[in-house]
């Protein structure tokens, strides 16, 4: 009804008018109206950076040089809680929903891949949840003395028995180790290069004082025993570990190769030996 | 400081990015609530008091917060500053710059500095001389097994390569950096918000000297002197440093003479002229990065950048002399309307610093060339008059076109001058051109004289001065005869005209730009009047200025000429406000700038399983031996895409800078 009056109307007054396909609304026989849709994805001039120059080269690194030294300190923590995935859609709406994404463990959060614990999370660093003040001093008269206790380290949850971890004496500051942008002499070796260099001292001083070539061979292999059960981690296990979790997960070895599987059946006790 | 919601933002990732998500979510949630207590943060993010304490902890040691302390109830409120958790973007910046002008020690010094937050002098001392101690036990091992474990030495040598060798290195080089200013010192007041010291002051001033309260219009005044004072009083405390230095009468300068006259002297006598020479801190000072002064730096650096573009190298380099002349009094790029009112006699005083030719050529260093970029017009062909004219009075930033008021006879006025100014200027670039050419050989127009003509290196020095002076962008005054110095308002407002003209021209093309100009020159224009002065087509034009006011460019205002308000009598007024424009600019760059570190997050998301594998103890370091080649493919692009996102974000840095911060 009012479609047919509406439409009635218009007619009416292109009649007036004259001239009907002056009104937009006329069907102009002479437009030829593209009917076709328009393309998903038009082609588009995507602006491109230039390159960095030679000084910001210079900057950035120097960026990541500090960003790598802090992440290296005491006050930096390592721990992130917030479980944004970047399938779901991040808009929030108040501080209670964002307070949300931050420190979910449930079932759901788990990563059923790396809940159970593994050989390899050995090597995984420990991550701080808080930073670590107390290893550190602070200039405590510029602190609001609400923190501290905080500084000091003291913080924590209540212990029974006073087992608190206290450093006693003179705190220093603790310079970072890392000069340069990842590269494996300086993150590595100023650590284990004193331990090995105070074992290397003790093989020499064997070395000088008995001469007998196959005392100093059992020595040496004692040595390194002990190396790798003392030291935090050792290059040949580390390389040990490395090829086998190459392997860890490849089930056609043990199904396709034929040969691995008689092997186990034949052997028997002594194949199960092998993996204890 | 504004903050506006995607500096927050930005603030808040940043933040994220070097000190971790602990500190970060603490300062985004004072940044948007304002001022809270310990509990009120435990309502707002819902976590416990331990978390929040070691998180505040963090932001005070870092500089990021401000605190108050209530005298009645001992408890603190904690207050977000933005200003210093902005700054964090500029660290590779700031280093690459201490480097550039102090050399390697002292950046690894500053670099220190920046890392532990405000540190007392006695503890960076005793952090540095255990690792001067550690790095010369590490390389006596490293001698006395060279022989025999060679896979073992290197390391240990090079880890004895230090920048800074011995505390009195250090003590020197931190007396350089207060000097310089780019330290200084942390007092009472340094954590207290400026909102706080400002009324403080107020109050005591009206307790000590306006007991009965301000009356009048002259009260007003000695009031405001009154509490300008303070608060200067209170921000010289921050310079105690420097100022302990200049009493003591060991300035670098002197020190510097003392150590050259040493050198000719035996090498004992020489180390006790450096003893003598630093003054021992007290140790139990605590400084910090000061990032006002190390703006100014960078400001210096980014206006000889723009005169190298305007003009030449060798003029830019002169002008790299004449700035760090005059800044050497200069701490901050921006005066307080608060405190810098009146004159005040200080050494942070708005006096204008003025710096003379003689000075200039003591200071440029004898590797420039003044002859360079310089070309020898005829005698004839120099209004001498004009071009050696003295101008003791800075021009009058009302009549700089865009920020005029609206004034048309004032408009009109300064136009006039810019056609002049135009006019001379396409002279002189005309000769700066010959002068390049000339170099090249080929001959130009003007007539050169031969080289074998000498003139003064003074001479040449004052023609690139001329030259600088000359310029359509006023980059430095001649104030008195023979004496310079530099409008920095001015100026930085010519850099931002030019900065934003840029965006204009890659957003919408030149013809847009020209548009933008002619409205910034006229100020208003009709609708029906910009086609015939921009000779250009009306459709054009129409289509064009669209374009530019949905990019925020431009706007119109209808002007209707009687009541009805049809379009037919309507006028149309098309007007452009540039400080709006870089007011959005600004805002559009920090989103920017926050995007780059967003996409980075979305890229290490990704590559999750990667990252967790280069974490790892045996892994990090070493990663190109011992990861999967495919592995370490991802891990090195994502390095790369990484470097590219900061480097870009830093150059949304430089931007901001420029917009904002010079």
């Amino acid at each position: 009804m009012s479609r047919g009056g509406r439409g009635g109307g218009g007619g009416g007054r292109g009649g007036r008018g004259g001239g009907g396909s002056d009104n937009p609304w006329a069907n102009d026989p002479n437009l030829q109206v593209d009917g076709r849709p328009s393309e998903l994805f038009p082609p588009y001039n995507v602006p491109v950076a230039a390159p960095l120059t030679k000084k910001e080269e210079k900057q950035v690194s120097y960026f990541l040089l500090f960003r790598e030294q802090v992440h290296d300190g005491p006050l930096y923590t390592q721990t992130r809680t917030s479980n944004v995935d970047s399938s779901e859609p991040t808009r929030v709406y108040g501080q209670e929903q964002i307070n949300k994404r931050y420190g979910v463990k449930n079932k759901a959060t788990v990563d059923p891949f790396l809940a159970m614990p593994t050989y390899s999370q050995r090597f995984i660093k420990q991550e701080r949840a808080l930073p670590d003040l107390a290893s550190r001093p602070f200039a405590k008269e510029f602190f609001p003395p609400e923190l501290h206790a905080t500084l000091e380290g003291e913080d924590g949850p209540a212990v029974v028995g006073g087992k608190r971890r206290k450093l006693n004496g003179k705190k220093t500051l603790a310079l970072s180790n890392i000069t340069t942008l990842r590269t494996a002499a300086d993150i590595f070796l100023p650590e284990m290069a004193q331990q090995d260099q105070a074992k290397a001292m003790q093989l020499l001083d064997k070395l000088g004082d008995e001469d007998n070539p196959d005392d100093l061979l059992l020595d040496d292999d004692d040595d390194w025993v002990r190396t790798n059960e003392d030291g935090e981690e050792a290059a040949d296990e580390e390389d040990e570990f490395d090829d086998e979790s190459d392997n860890d997960y490849n089930a056609e070895q043990y199904f396709e190769d034929g040969a691995a599987d008689e092997d186990y059946d034949d052997g028997g006790d002594g194949g199960g030996e092998e993996y204890f | 400081m504004k903050v506006t919601k995607d500096l927050a933002e930005l603030c808040a990732l940043l933040i994220d990015e070097i000190y971790g998500e602990l500190p970060s979510r603490i300062f985004a949630v004072l940044l948007n609530r304002g001022r809270s207590s310990l509990g009120q943060l435990g309502q707002y993010t819902s976590m416990t008091p331990r978390q929040l304490r070691h998180g505040l902890a963090v932001l005070i040691q870092q500089n990021l917060l401000y605190y108050y302390i209530d005298n009645d109830t001992k408890t603190a409120t904690y207050e977000a500053n933005p200003e210093p958790a902005y700054n964090l973007i500029r660290t590779g910046k700031i280093l690459e710059m201490v480097e550039s002008a102090h050399g390697a020690p002292v950046k690894d010094v500053m670099q220190s500095l920046l890392l532990l937050g405000q540190t007392r002098v006695s503890d960076l001392k005793a952090a540095y001389e255990e690792k001067i101690k550690r790095s010369t036990e590490g390389a006596q091992h490293a001698n006395s097994d060279l022989d025999m474990v060679d896979g073992e030495a290197p390391p240990a040598a090079k880890k004895a390569n230090l920048p800074v060798k011995s505390a009195r290195q250090l003590n020197s080089i931190i007396c350089r950096l207060a000097e310089a200013e780019l330290v200084d010192v942390v007092h009472g007041l340094t954590f207290a918000s400026p909102e706080d010291i400002q009324k403080d002051v107020e109050e005591r001033v009206t307790r000590v000297k306006f007991p009965g309260g301000v009356k009048g219009g002259k009260g007003k005044t000695e009031f405001e002197e009154a509490v300008a004072m303070e608060l200067c009083k209170i921000r010289r405390e921050s310079k105690s440093l420097k100022r302990k230095l200049e009493e003591s009468g060991a300035t670098a300068a002197k020190r510097r003479k003392l150590l050259n006259g040493g050198v000719t002297a035996v090498n004992g006598v020489n180390g006790d002229h450096d003893a003598d020479g630093d003054p021992v801190l007290d140790p139990r000072q605590v400084i910090r990065v000061n990032y006002e002064k190390c703006l100014v730096e960078l400001r210096n650096r980014r206006l000889v950048q723009f005169a190298s573009e305007m003009i030449g190298d060798t003029s830019s380099y002169v002008y790299g002399v004449v700035l760090r002349q005059l800044t050497k009094k200069v701490s901050r790029c921006h005066t307080d309307p608060n405190m810098d009112i009146g004159d005040m006699g200080d050494e942070d005083g708005t006096r204008q610093p003025v710096v003379t030719t003689m000075e200039i050529l003591d200071n440029l260093p004898t590797t420039i060339d003044p002859s360079n970029g310089l070309a020898k017009v005829a005698r004839s062909r120099i209004n001498k008059l004009s071009a050696e004219a003295v101008q003791p009075n800075p021009p009058d930033p009302n009549k700089i076109p865009f920020l005029g008021g609206g004034d048309d006879e004032d408009d009109d006025e300064s136009d006039e001058s810019d056609v002049e100014m135009n006019g001379k200027h396409e002279s002189e670039d005309e000769s700066d051109k010959d002068a390049k050419s000339g170099v090249n050989g080929t001959a130009g127009k003007v007539r050169f004289a031969e080289p074998a003509r000498k003139e003064g290196r003074v001479d040449m020095l004052r023609q690139h001065l001329y030259l600088l002076a000359e310029n359509r962008i006023p980059f430095i005054r001649q104030c008195a005869n023979e004496q310079w110095t530099v409008d920095f308002t001015i100026l930085v407002q010519h850099l931002r005209e030019a900065e934003l003209d840029a965006v204009i021209e890659r957003t919408v093309g030149r013809q847009g730009l020209r548009l933008v100009r002619i409205l910034r020159k006229n100020g208003k224009l009709d609708e029906k009047a910009l086609p015939s002065i921009s000779l250009m087509k009306k459709s054009d034009v129409q289509n064009k200025m669209l374009e530019m006011e949905i990019a925020g460019f431009v706007d119109i205002q209808e002007v209707p000429r009687d009541n009805s308000r049809t379009a037919n009598r309507t006028i149309f007024l098309w007007y452009t406000d540039t400080d709006r424009c870089i007011h959005t600019l600004l805002n559009n760059t920090y989103k920017t700038a926050t995007r780059c570190l967003q996409r980075l997050s979305v890229h290490r998301r990704k590559e999750k399983d990667v990252l967790l594998l280069t974490k790892r103890t045996d892994v990090k370091g070493r990663e190109k031996d011992v990861m999967q080649k495919e592995y370490y493919d991802r891990f090195a692009k994502l390095l790369e895409v990484e470097r590219k996102l900061l480097g870009h974000m830093m150059r949304m840095d430089e931007m901001v800078a420029v917009l904002r911060d010079y």
